[in-house]
């Protein structure tokens, strides 16, 4: 009896999809938002596809009020779902304030962060205030990898920021971006997630967009690397299923671009500065929330996802991938 | 009976949605479920629950309340429920 939004058949089984996989069109609101809180980081990551780092925050981020005001629509729209990432998040002034205003209205709120600034009393108040879970970035298994990667990063803060969140019992999800040399880690870098309590592990393809430009040459894996790398994940699938979730996406971007095109997903990517993107692997911005409502940006969405510059984009990307460097020069559609 | 700790549900035009947040997998509802969804909410008791569907759907034979009950059992069965 409960059917897909698009084919009502009474009697069917319960059919279940991911928010990333549930077409938007037939949605009174989206059902889940990712919302990059600021640009501003304390690290300078060499695959960061927002160029955040030190004294990154965009000159004209939200002010306070903007971000409240957006928060309350986003929960008067009973957007059921959200995630505070950055930049690192946790740096911005109000983060604390931000995630109480959200879980005390009931919102299911992930963080993602680089782990920096999990101490025990943080950990303590994300638990107190609770969160649906923390994703902490872990892009290695060991202190030389991450610290090259994590450029002004420290591997082993990090991993305790980690055994701080499990102390506290705060659900923990691992994030791992593969380079050429860290890549080689993976198996063990799914087995420190289970060992240090993580209930999911993400992973996929690191993405040629913001400093990976820079730095491609030097932390690009290649094919030859990735076919390992994936065969490695497949097998951790098996070995920890029903223990912790290993999730990772084997397509590439041009095909999950192509199929977006046809199924819009129901998430929405929020900038620093209110401006509404279509999805994170594309330069089309659909709103801006310093001027508009989410409830009118959702309903330019789905027309913004028909406009013919889309389309041409994912096939442009088809003959020169390096398109993706142009991300953050934004279209506005 | 109620909903399990990580899932939320929000009404839609054509029923509802049901997302569980741990797993982040969503469930799309039609007007039935999402009766059922609401009974649950609301604080029915499991038992009472296909009855209550069957008269509000104005429905003389059996059907409702076979899929009322099967889609309760359902949603045990999937952990989106909890006593």
């Amino acid at each position: 009896m409960a059917v897909s939004a698009n084919a009502p058949a009474a009697g069917s089984g319960v059919p279940a999809t991911t928010p990333a996989a549930t077409e938007s069109g037939d949605l009174g609101a989206p059902l889940y938002i990712a919302w990059q809180v600021t640009n501003e980081c304390n690290l300078a990551c060499l695959h960061c596809i927002e160029e955040s780092g030190p004294g990154k925050a965009f000159h004209d981020e939200l002010n306070d009020e903007q971000v409240f005001r957006v928060l309350e629509q986003t929960m008067d729209l009973e957007v059921p779902y959200l995630s505070f990432s950055g930049g690192e998040p946790m740096v911005h002034p109000r983060f604390f304030d931000m995630v109480e205003y959200v879980c005390g209205r009931n919102g299911q709120l992930k963080i993602e962060t680089n782990g920096h600034y999990l101490t025990p009393e943080n950990c303590a108040r994300l638990k107190e205030l609770g969160v649906k879970a923390v994703q902490v970035s872990l892009d290695g298994a060991s202190r030389e990898t991450f610290n090259r990667m994590r450029v002004r990063g420290d591997f082993d803060l990090a991993l305790q920021g980690v055994r701080n969140l499990h102390a506290a019992g705060v659900p923990i999800e691992i994030n791992y971006s593969p380079t050429s040399f860290n890549v080689h880690e993976i198996g063990i870098a799914v087995d420190l997630a289970a060992e240090l309590g993580a209930y999911s592990f993400y992973t996929g393809r690191t993405m040629y967009t913001g400093n990976a430009v820079k730095t491609w040459h030097r932390m690009a894996p290649s094919e030859e690397q990735y076919g390992p790398f994936f065969e490695v994940l497949h097998a951790k699938v098996d070995e920890y299923r029903g223990r912790m979730r290993v999730y990772f996406h084997e397509m590439g971007l041009l095909e999950e671009l192509r199929y977006r095109l046809h199924h819009p997903a129901a998430l929405l990517i929020v900038l620093p500065n209110g401006l509404v993107k279509l999805i994170n692997a594309l330069p089309f911005v659909c709103g801006d929330l310093r001027r508009q409502s989410l409830a009118e940006i959702w309903g330019h969405f789905q027309r913004a996802w028909q406009d013919p510059r889309v389309a041409k984009f994912v096939d442009d990307l088809a003959q020169d991938p390096r398109k993706t460097a142009t991300l953050h020069q934004w279209v506005h559609l | 009976m109620k909903l399990a700790k990580y899932v939320k549900f929000r009404e839609e035009k054509f029923g509802g949605v049901l997302f569980e947040t741990r797993s982040e997998k969503v469930y799309t509802l039609n007007p039935t479920a999402t009766a059922v969804v609401r009974e649950i909410q609301s604080g029915s008791a499991e038992a009472d629950i296909p009855a209550r569907l069957k008269q509000r759907f104005n429905d003389e034979g059996k059907a409702i309340e076979q899929e009322a009950a099967a889609f309760i059992a359902e949603l045990r069965q999937k952990g989106l429920v909890e006593d």
